[in-house]
């Protein structure tokens, strides 16, 4: 197998690792580079690249980041997030242990958008995220390209490239509608459609001309408000509720301590299966063997001229000999089963 | 000569996937436009209320006011982006974007794809040079309109500092683990602390050893180095599927190209075993073998990128040796392909697909898939010596085969039809096959038929 293939498994810790950090960074509520350090340095994320002996498997593991990485500072993800996934990657870039360090690609369709991202924090006057950005650029940190990833036409498992919905940029449709621009243009041909009505047509009673601008406006106000109504209540509920939900937390992980030492107690194999042992699962270690097989090999075709010609329900009367082992030798018999390194563990 | 299964395939691939993809004219992004203006009036009718003014004279006179009205802003709103808009079709026809999500990327053209990346960047981004920091702090500080003692705070917290970690051993995963992919990483380490005899897959080893070697290096005559703002290539050429043996692994060579090098400069520089190869029956004058290789005699090739077949004429004995498919496929429900010269086209001149396989043809019938993984700018730290280009970066080791005597020297001769060798066919080295297989005096023994042969791990 190769080392890249290897490498693509971390994919899915990775992609949790980094949300953990942008939803940290989220609930901050800030775009401060401070507020993201801090949370940095907590997490010790600059530990991800620790542990790995070889040169190019630290190289394919470093690509593999990035590409990850990336994604966080397109759209569709909220202001916050993608400021957040841009200090990451400065983070990640000055942090990494290869030389010449790898870069960070960036294709031209996203240039616009990233582009986009940093004339907004201009406008806001957010000196730390461009100030980061400069130092990215001033470091030769990107490599421009076609495309964010070298494409190969290899066969690989497709990846979900799923956006986790908290992240997710949410437009307000009422205020883009009746953004101040609009309501100009609104005003303005309120006003034409009125001289040319006055100058084409009669002028009759009886109609009542509505000024639309000023409802737009009110009714966007309104909106406005409830939701902040809304947003306030939330808040309040949600206070309310950390303090209950701390007791059954604690409920729960006792729960689920008692849970697995219940599965720690193992029923004795039977005799056929003797070379498969259960093994005890040991809460707490970080790192758990396999414990079964989950390949069943297809029935050896010993087994099979049993059960398709012998009595099935009795046990085989044959005796198996080994000559160069004692008889007391129980072990010598048993196939030795190779354990392989289970990449995805679901229990974990 | 007949088609070739693999030629067929590449070339009905590209004809039925090659779809013309054109965005929005300018007409219908017009009416899109409109289109969402008027959606727009509705919305702010039915927020109203009964925001709907009363019948004034007639409905239709009414409405032509409206309709008169909608038309104007209209087409004052579109005049203005209209402009905007003509830029942007152009662009997007040239921005590569995916055809099929994480596989290949949509047509597009190399030097027009160049020229959008430069017409938005800066140019300090991509040249060799770094500028001072003292310059960039007074740049930043013109721009943003803050005074120095702001920059000297921002650059405080903004360090690289902030970002270190407490532990200083890199080697072992260290304790406290709260990162999942720590924890997979640990798990792997106690896996193989587990294992008796831990297995190192050569390949893997030796992958980057060849890329090392050349990153970084600076001509020593600065009319060879790369300009800035060039563009480079990177093709993966698989090797002839040949061999039974490579149907799990993919044999490939990673070339590095520069855009404005042509495609005859790539077809040199690919090394394929078949151009060594020396033909002809030597089993009685085993000293007359002749010098020339094959390389020199069949000199003809073709490159087939979306749908144009680029020839190599440099040489009066190259013939068009794309004309049999050409004219098989006039046979066939196939669209029409056009020719040009590969030495008069450069990448620059290209529409190419990223990550999709396209066809190279030498030798008249060997065929090499060659996709084009990476079109990127040159960066301060590649290799910058532009005589090195086409630069070989990867290419997958074969193994030599030994002759079937000694088991020490590489086989020169291959036998067929032999009563005396063990297997058919059977190599043998030089000395082994004149050994085993003539007298003293030169005469032939038994019966054989015996060819050169050039092993494929020859390039290692």
């Amino acid at each position: 197998m190769s080392r890249k293939k290897l490498c693509e498994y971390y994919w899915a810790p990775f992609k949790s690792d980094c949300e953990e950090l942008l939803g940290r960074f989220q609930q901050t509520e800030s775009v401060r580079y401070e507020g993201f350090s801090a949370i940095w340095r907590e997490m010790d994320f600059s530990g991800v690249f620790f542990g790995t002996q070889s040169d190019h498997e630290k190289r394919y593991f470093t690509r593999l980041i990035f590409t990850i990485a990336y994604r966080y500072i397109l759209p569709p993800y909220s202001f916050q997030i993608r400021v957040g996934g841009l200090y990451m990657i400065y983070g990640l870039y000055n942090t990494q242990l290869i030389w010449p360090k790898e870069k960070i690609r960036i294709a031209l369709k996203d240039w616009y958008d990233v582009q986009k991202l940093i004339a907004d924090a201009k406008s806001c006057q957010h000196l730390d995220v461009v100030y980061i950005f400069k130092r990215l650029l001033s470091s030769k940190a990107f490599c421009f390209t076609a495309m964010p990833q070298k494409l190969t036409f290899e066969g690989r498992e497709r990846v979900q490239h799923n956006v986790n919905e908290e992240f997710r940029d949410h437009k307000n449709r009422v205020t883009e509608l009746a953004s101040i621009e609009m309501l100009e243009e609104i005003a303005n041909m309120h006003g034409h459609y009125e001289r040319l009505k006055k100058s084409s047509v009669p002028p009759s009673s009886g109609v009542t001309l509505l000024n639309l601008t000023y409802l737009v406006q009110k009714c966007a106000f309104e909106y406005q408000q409830w939701q902040d109504k809304i947003a306030a209540e939330k808040e309040k509920n949600s206070k309310k509720e950390t303090t209950q939900k701390s007791e059954s937390s604690s409920r729960a992980v006792m729960l689920a301590a008692i849970k697995s030492k219940s599965y720690g107690h193992v029923s004795k194999g039977t005799k056929s299966r003797r070379h498969r042992q259960v093994e005890m699962v040991t809460p707490g270690s970080g790192t758990d063997q396999a414990l079964f097989s989950q390949k069943r090999r297809p029935p050896s075709l010993r087994t099979r001229t049993w059960q398709n010609f012998g009595k099935p329900s009795e046990p085989e009367q044959t005796q198996e000999w080994l000559l160069s082992v004692m008889e007391e030798d129980k072990n010598a018999l048993k196939r030795k089963d190779i354990r392989r390194f289970k990449w995805r563990n679901n229990w974990l | 000569m007949g088609m070739t299964p693999l030629a067929a395939i590449i070339i009905s691939l590209q004809a039925k996937l090659t779809v013309k993809t054109t965005l929005p004219t300018n007409l219908s992004a017009k009416q899109e436009h409109a289109g969402g203006w008027g959606r727009c009036t509705v919305q702010l009718s039915s927020l109203g209320g009964d925001s709907v003014p009363k019948k004034l004279v007639t409905i239709e006179e009414e409405e032509e006011h409206c309709s008169r009205l909608r038309a104007n802003v209209v087409s004052r709103l579109v005049m203005a982006d209209s402009s905007a808009l003509i830029c942007e079709e152009n662009q997007h026809e040239n921005v590569p974007v995916y055809e099929f999500m994480d596989v290949n990327s949509k047509e597009f053209h190399i030097g027009a794809f160049r020229d959008l990346w430069l017409d938005v960047l800066n140019p300090k981004v991509y040249s060799y040079s770094d500028t001072a920091p003292e310059i960039e702090d007074v740049e930043f500080i013109e721009e943003m309109g803050i005074e120095s003692k702001t920059l000297e705070e921002l650059k405080s917290i903004c360090s690289v500092d902030s970002l270190r970690s407490g532990h200083e051993g890199t080697d072992n995963v260290p304790s406290d683990l709260h990162l999942s992919t720590l924890k997979l990483r640990k798990r792997r380490q106690d896996y193989k602390e587990t294992l008796t005899r831990y297995t190192v897959d050569r390949h893997e080893v030796y992958a980057n050893e060849m890329e090392m070697t050349s990153v970084g290096k600076k001509p020593d005559d600065l009319r060879d180095l790369i300009p800035e703002g060039e563009i480079i290539l990177t093709f993966n050429i698989m090797y002839p599927i040949l061999f039974r043996r490579f149907k799990f692994v993919r044999a490939y060579q990673t070339l590095h190209v520069l855009g404005s090098q042509k495609l005859s400069d790539l077809r040199d520089a690919i090394c394929c075993v078949s151009d060594l190869q020396v033909f002809g029956e030597f089993s009685n004058t085993p000293d007359m073998v002749p010098q020339f290789i094959s390389k020199d005699h069949y000199k003809s090739a073709f490159f087939f990128f979306n749908g144009t077949f680029f020839n190599d004429t440099r040489f009066p004995e190259c013939q068009d040796i794309s004309m049999t498919t050409q004219e098989w496929t006039r046979t066939r429900d196939f669209p029409e392909f056009k020719t040009a010269k590969m030495e008069d086209t450069s990448f620059y001149d290209l529409k190419m697909k990223v990550g999709f396989p396209y066809l190279y043809t030498h030798q008249g019938d060997c065929e090499h898939v060659v996709i084009l993984t990476d079109v990127r700018f040159v960066h301060q730290n590649d290799c910058l010596d532009i005589k090195l280009y086409p630069l070989i970066t990867h290419k997958h080791r074969v193994v030599t085969r030994k002759c079937s005597v000694c088991h020490l020297y590489i086989s020169r001769w291959i036998t067929t039809s032999d009563a005396l060798a063990p297997t058919d066919p059977c190599l043998f080295c030089d000395q082994c096959f004149r050994m085993f297989h003539y007298d003293d005096k030169g005469n032939k023994l038994g019966d054989f038929l015996a060819y050169a042969y050039v092993d494929p791990g020859t390039f290692n």
